[in-house]
This record gives structure tokens, C-alpha cells and sequence, in this order.
């Protein structure tokens, strides 16, 4: 008998257009760079000259890993639950969990202590993780055993971290923001977790027998059933891997300040969203999802520094360029072509 | 009780355990709204319930001087009273009507027209436009998650068109009706333009409404902030907000005190928008249109309703209805726009979806969110308990809501559990008829 997963079409890498799509904005990022180089050389006094100087500094690299790592790793999480075929708009809430988890565990561990040799900082990260997973894993029950609406389950799943994080911070801290821990998590190593888990994901997704299975199962789930492999099963791992890749970035974003801040919509102000917004426009490549996330946090980083100079840059309308990008390009330029059977829900025939 | 909601709401349950709701329910509502209003309740109970253990785990790690609550039996303190929490919620919304630890049930001094239940319809009243719009949406199959957004559009035109409207005209009664009906009818365009947009990005780019609404959420927040901050911002204001708007030309507080932000006559506009649209959507030919490219777009297509054009519609539709959400957020809660625009849109998601979209339903979601927006407020100030309990609580129901199967697994497995030979299985039954008693008498209001 023929395999049945022979005949899958992969999007991404078979169908030349998307990949076009994939490399041109690759070579009209690195193209946009290169003229604000070689213009910010030769005109160092002017405004080129300083956003060049911007662009190019180890301060600004810093903080364009900050702001990029929960982007880019919550919407690596992203890719793997809706490849899968269950649509996890939840990112947002679980980062908020994972922002708050992490630096509430850390608090309890102390700074300066250790647990079975791993320094309490760490703890609290991977305390966070925990967090992140355990709340994706009832997200995956919610959506995959009980048939829910996934849009609305994961709204729910938002609106929960939303209320619970600044809730927990209130009770534990008396305080929607937790007190400063007074250490934190350099940037290196968000840059290198968020470099390790696109090139991992990417590898994962295109290279290994499980996400081959995890494509099937948001293409084509009858097929995969047919070959024997339980189409719940493997949506439950990529909705469990969302929840991971979200939690190293909720982790990532708190304790790069040593701090939750739970204040109106949180510290994580809307990442998780830009998150799905860095998919859809890498469309679904993770290195796509990489540029895209660097871009966007580029973007508001630069901005930043800009105005730290006495630029008048109004911030706001920065920030609103990602948004406005991706409706554009949804409109426009590259309809993203959700998972076939993203959405619905697969009933074994037994 | 979640168990005896989903036993009546699967048919296999119900022909062993005869259940009095079934009778009273089938000749009015047809099985869907009545299965759909069991889970609701089912699901706002169950919330409740996990509520009520987050209130507990969290009074027991939380520190404090005194116990507020001693668990019976095993003699463990609590910092959180779990029972005061839900009594201050609920009796706290309605302003004390109830009287606890004195003699007698009702509280003979209460009288409806108190500040926090004002505060109560004042939520009330603005989630219920805020909720029909998401349901609108809903039933021509699109999710409009923008309501958010369309309500700061709108809310945004209204405060504009008001405050340039009014030099026109001299100050009055009159004129402040006048500018009351202009500045509602703006909030409709503005916020309808804004819902046009996903709408029409939908029908004929193929761009996902879900998408494309969250993203025009954050556009209309950040550019109606950096609007108001550099063009409309009122002189020596702190906050980024307009000027506000003449105190004529906002609704007059009848009979509630000035300072709850309630209009009598909001609400009966609101109860008035219910019955339009429901009139609108289920016995009209647009109505008509509007479900069935919801339902079976091919279908419908098939039969003539020109599909893309119902979309754009039904989203600016929405947008609209979300948009008047606005007028009436300007014009009788802030009488200005400011930058911190409260989360009506989102909640209206969750009063949508918990009403089954269905506009008589919105009624009453939209009141037991007021309560619980109303209560919040309460809580903050008679408790110790973290006002953000309210958010997890909207959270939870939305959650359970969502998993209508959860309900119907655990009917099934009540069922099977009542079926039990004789009298074991007897005294489950009639408690799971007690229950469905009280599900129909909310029910019964529901439809009132």
C-alpha cells in the first residue's frame, strides 16, 4: 500500500511563490540595511548618519534581542500548534503566565540561592516554562477532547493569564508589578535561545518524521490516521510545544528586567499578538518568523534610541506599523494560507 | 449541578430521567437554545466554582494578621473569605439589597436607584451594544473580534462631532437632544467604516477576519491616542483625552445618582436595539440573508444571496452597533473620550458567546457581566481579595462556554450514572430536576 502522506503538498517549501515571498522580503531587509550603511558613512552628520550609528550599535542589538525574543519564540510556538491544526491565539496569555511564573519563582528560590546547583534565576525560567505548558495543556484538552471553539478557547486562555497574573502578583507581592528581583538574564542569551530555537524549529517542522506528521495533521488529518498515527496525539505535542517555545519567551522577557509589571495589558503589551503577526507574515517559516520578529522589535528599538537623541518620533505610530503591515500584506501581497484542516475538529473513525 | 445541565442537554439522559425542564422548555425554544442556555448556566456556575477554589488557595498562601475565613473541621485560616466574596459580589452590585446578619432577607431601606447598582446598568448597558455587535457578526459566520476597536472609532467620532457640533447651537435641551442624535449617528459611522474594513478585506481578499480585526484593535487605539494627543487634546489636561463635552448633550441620570454614569433612557435604547435586530436578523430577508451565507455560504450563494456583499455588510453592521457602544461610553460615562478606553469589546465577545449570539440572549449576559463589573468594584472596597479576580473569573466562563462537549461528556456520564437500578438512582434524579428547575427560571427571565 501507497503511503498516503506521500502526497501532502508542503506549502512552504514546494510552492516556489511562497518561498519567493520568504527571500524577497530577506533581500529587501538586508538591502534596506546595506544603503542606511553605506549612506550612514558617508553622511555621519545628519539624520541618516545617526540612525545608521542606531542601527548598527551593540546597545541597540540588545534591545532589539529583548523585545524580539517573545515575538519570535512565542510565534515559533505558534507555527507548531497551527501546523498542527489547532490555532492558538492564546500566545499573549501564555506569556503574561510565563512572565509572571518565572519571576515569582525566582522571588521564592532568592536570589543567590541555588537549587540542586542551578542558580534561582534559572529556576524561576524554567518555573515559567512550566507555567507556559501547563496552560497550553489545558488550552489542548479544552480544543482537542472537548471539541471547543479554538478561537474563543484561546481568547479564554488570554483573558485568564490576563486576570490571573496581576491577581497572583496582587496576592503574593500585594502589588499588580512584583518588586525588582535585582538580577536578571543578559541579552546574549535570549539571542542565542531565540537563533537555537528558530534554527531547532525549523529543523523540527522540514527535517524529522515529526513534523512531517504535524503538517499532516493540520492538512490532512484522515491521512494520517490512516497510516496509523493518532492525529490527537500529535496536535497535543505541537500545542504543548507552543506553550514550551511561549514560556522561554514570557521567562525571557520578565527576567531580562528582573521584573512583572502587570499594569493594564501587562508587560507583555500585545507581543503575543504581534507573535501571530510575525508568523503569518514569515508564513510559517520559522526563519521567516525570525526576520520578521527582529524587524518588528528593530523597529521599536531604533525608535526608541531615536528619540533618546531628541528625534520627535511619534512612538505610538512605530509601534502601529507591524499591524498595519500585516493587513496589508494579508490583503495584498501573500494570502497565508492557513493549515487545511486548522480549526477543525478530527473525529477517529473507529 | 454542571452534571444534571448536560444530562437534560443530551436526549439519551433525558428519556431515562424524565426531566420537568424538558417539558416546560420544548414548547417554547426549540432544543438547541435550550441546550445552549443549560451550558451557559452550567458554564457561569462552574466558573463560580473554580472561582471559589483560586479565592481559597490563594486566602491560603497569601499573608495576613488575622484569618478573615476558618474552614470548618480541619480549623485551617484563610486571608480570603471565599463565601463574603461572592455575597459582596453579587449583593454588592445590586447596591445591598440583601440584608446579611440582621433579621429579615431584604434590607427595607434598599430602594433600585443606589450608586452601585447604576454603576451595574451603566456596565450593562454599554456591554449590551458592545455584545450585539460581536453577535451580529457571528450569525453571518464572521468572528469580529474588533469590536474593540470599532468602539474607540466611534466613541472617537462621537466626542469629535459633538464638541465641534455645539458652538453651532444654543445651549439647551433642545440642542443637547439634537447633539445626542448627531453624535450617536457619527459613532455609527465611524465605528461602521472601521468594521467595513475587515469586512470588506474578507469578502474580497480573502484576509481572515480574525486577523485582520485583532490588528485594527491596536491601530485604532494607537492612532485615536496619537490623535487625541496631538491635534485634539484638551488644554492643561493630564491625561491624554478631549475636551469634555457640554454637560447638556450628555444623557441625564434619571432617577440614579449623577455620579453611577447611568442613563435609564441608554438602556432603553439598548433594549430597543435588541429588539430590532432581533426582529432584523430572524425575520427579515437581509436577516435571512445574514444566516444562511453564516451557516452554508455555498449554499446560500447558490440561493441567490450575493455572500460578499452580505459580509461587508453584517461587519459594518457590527461595526456600527459597536461604534454606538462608543457614543454612549462618551456621551454617558466619561462625556469626553480618553486614552484608557475600558476592555467593552472584548467583554462583549464573551457576552456573545454567552448569550448564543442570539440578540435576546444579550440581555441577560450583558447584566451578569455588569454585576460582575459592578462587583468588582465592591469587592475592591469591602475585601482584601485582588479586584483582577472579576478577570478571571470573565476568563473561565468564556473558557467553559467555549467546550459546550466538556458539558455533554459529563451528561453522558450522568446519565449513565442515574440510570442505576431503583432507588439509588432516584434521589440523583430529582436533584438534577431541581436544578434544571432553576436553570428554567433563569431562562424565564432570559426571555422576558
Amino acid at each position: 500500500m501507497r503511503n498516503p502522506l506521500a502526497d501532502l503538498t508542503i506549502p512552504v517549501l514546494d510552492d516556489l511563490i511562497e518561498s519567493d515571498y520568504v527571500r524577497s522580503l530577506i533581500v529587501g531587509t538586508v538591502g534596506v540595511l546595506g544603503v542606511l550603511l553605506v549612506f550612514g558613512a558617508l553622511f555621519p552628520e545628519t539624520v541618516v548618519g545617526d540612525l545608521s550609528g542606531i542601527v548598527f550599535s551593540t546597545s541597540t542589538a540588545a534591545s532589539t534581542s529583548r523585545l524580539a525574543a517573545p515575538i519570535v519564540l512565542a510565534g515559533l510556538g505558534g507555527i507548531f500548534a497551527e501546523k498542527s491544526g489547532v490555532i492558538n491565539i492564546g500566545l499573549e496569555g501564555l506569556l503574561i503566565i510565563s512572565a509572571f511564573v518565572s519571576v515569582y519563582v525566582a522571588s521564592v528560590v532568592g536570589i543567590g540561592n541555588t537549587v540542586l546547583g542551578v542558580p534561582a534565576i534559572w529556576v524561576g525560567f524554567l518555573g515559567g516554562i512550566a507555567a507556559s505548558t501547563a496552560l497550553a495543556g489545558v488550552f489542548g484538552v479544552v480544543c482537542i477532547e472537548f471539541k471547543a471553539d479554538q478561537i474563543i478557547a484561546g481568547l479564554a486562555v488570554w483573558l485568564i493569564a490576563l486576570g490571573l497574573a496581576p491577581f497572583m502578583s496582587t496576592v503574593f507581592f500585594g502589588g499588580v508589578n512584583t518588586p525588582n528581583l535585582g538580577a536578571r538574564i543578559g541579552w546574549r542569551y535570549s539571542a542565542t535561545m531565540v537563533v537555537v530555537a528558530t534554527v531547532a524549529s525549523w529543523w523540527a517542522l522540514n527535517r524529522t518524521a515529526f513534523g512531517k506528521h504535524l503538517r499532516a495533521a493540520g492538512e490532512n488529518p484522515k491521512a494520517l490516521d490512516t497510516v496509523g498515527i493518532s492525529v490527537s496525539k500529535v496536535r497535543h505535542a505541537g500545542v504543548l510545544l507552543s506553550g514550551v517555545l511561549s514560556g522561554i519567551g514570557g521567562s525571557a522577557l520578565a527576567l531580562s528586567i528582573g521584573q512583572f509589571i502587570g499594569s493594564g495589558e501587562t508587560m507583555v503589551q500585545g507581543k503575543g499578538f504581534i507573535a501571530i503577526v510575525a508568523y503569518l507574515f514569515g508564513n510559517y517559516n520559522p526563519v521567516g518568523t525570525l526576520g520578521a520578529g527582529v524587524l518588528f522589535a528593530g523597529l521599536d528599538a531604533t525608535q526608541i534610541r531615536l528619540q533618546q537623541l531628541g528625534y520627535a518620533v511619534p512612538d505610538t505610530l512605530v509601534q502601529t506599523i507591524p499591524y498595519v503591515v500585516v493587513i496589508v500584506v494579508l490583503a495584498l501581497v501573500g494570502r497565508t494560507r492557513l493549515p487545511e484542516a486548522a480549526g477543525e475538529h478530527y473525529e477517529t473513525e473507529d | 449541578m454542571s452534571r444534571s445541565d448536560g444530562g437534560s442537554a443530551d436526549g439519551s439522559g433525558s428519556d431515562r430521567v424524565p426531566s420537568i425542564a424538558r417539558r416546560v422548555v420544548t414548547p417554547f425554544v426549540d432544543r438547541s437554545v435550550a441546550e445552549r442556555l443549560l451550558i451557559s448556566v452550567a458554564a457561569i456556575l462552574l466558573s463560580i466554582a473554580v472561582g471559589f477554589a483560586i479565592v481559597l488557595v490563594s486566602g491560603r498562601v497569601a499573608q495576613c494578621s488575622t484569618a478573615a475565613w476558618t474552614m470548618p473541621v480541619t480549623g485551617l485560616g484563610f486571608c480570603y473569605d471565599p463565601f463574603e466574596v461572592y455575597l459582596v459580589l453579587f449583593n454588592g452590585a445590586l447596591g445591598y439589597p440583601f440584608a446579611i446578619g440582621e433579621p429579615g432577607l431584604f434590607d427595607p431601606s434598599w430602594t433600585p436607584f443606589n450608586l452601585s447598582f447604576g454603576l451595574t446598568l451603566s456596565e450593562t448597558t454599554l456591554l449590551i451594544f458592545t455584545g450585539l455587535s460581536v453577535a451580529v457578526a457571528f450569525r453571518a459566520g464572521l468572528f469580529n473580534i474588533g469590536t474593540q476597536g470599532q468602539l474607540v472609532v466611534g466613541a472617537l467620532a462621537t466626542a469629535l462631532t459633538v464638541l465641534a457640533a455645539a458652538p453651532f447651537l444654543p445651549e439647551g435641551p433642545v440642542a443637547g437632544a439634537v447633539l445626542i442624535v448627531v453624535g450617536t449617528l457619527a459613532g455609527a459611522v465611524g465605528g461602521g467604516l472601521w468594521g467595513a474594513i475587515p469586512g470588506a478585506l474578507k469578502a474580497y481578499a480573502d484576509a481572515n477576519e480574525v486577523i485582520t480585526t485583532i490588528m485594527l484593535n491596536f491601530v485604532a487605539a494607537n492612532v485615536a491616542y496619537v490623535l487625541v494627543l496631538e491635534v485634539f487634546r484638551a488644554e492643561g489636561s493630564s491625561v491624554v483625552a478631549t475636551r469634555y463635552v457640554p454637560e447638556y448633550a450628555q444623557f441625564l441620570p434619571w432617577l440614579f445618582p449623577q455620579s453611577s454614569d447611568f442613563a435609564l433612557l441608554a438602556l432603553l435604547v439598548g433594549v430597543g436595539f435588541i429588539a430590532g435586530l432581533y426582529y432584523l436578523v430572524e425575520h427579515t430577508s437581509f436577516g435571512y440573508d445574514l444566516r444562511t451565507s453564516g451557516m452554508q455560504a455555498a449554499a446560500a450563494e447558490y440561493g441567490g444571496v450575493n455572500a460578499k456583499l452580505t459580509t461587508v455588510r453584517a461587519m459594518t453592521l457590527s461595526g456600527a452597533i459597536g461604534g454606538v457602544g462608543g457614543s454612549l461610553w462618551v456621551l454617558m460615562s466619561e462625556g469626553r473620550w480618553m486614552a484608557s478606553v475600558p476592555d467593552l469589546g472584548f467583554d462583549g465577545i464573551t457576552v456573545s458567546i454567552l448569550a448564543g449570539n442570539n440578540p435576546l440572549g444579550v440581555l441577560p449576559a450583558a447584566f451578569l457581566f455588569g454585576l460582575l463589573k459592578g462587583g468588582a468594584l465592591e469587592i475592591g472596597f469591602r475585601t482584601d481579595v485582588p479586584t483582577e479576580l472579576v478577570g478571571v473569573l470573565r476568563g473561565l466562563i468564556i473558557l467553559f462556554v467555549a467546550m459546550p462537549e466538556f458539558f455533554r461528556m459529563f451528561g453522558r456520564y450522568a446519565g449513565i450514572g442515574s440510570s442505576g437500578p431503583g432507588g439509588s438512582g432516584g434521589s440523583e434524579s430529582s436533584a438534577a430536576n431541581a436544578d434544571d428547575d432553576a436553570a428554567v427560571a433563569d431562562g424565564g427571565e432570559t426571555d422576558a
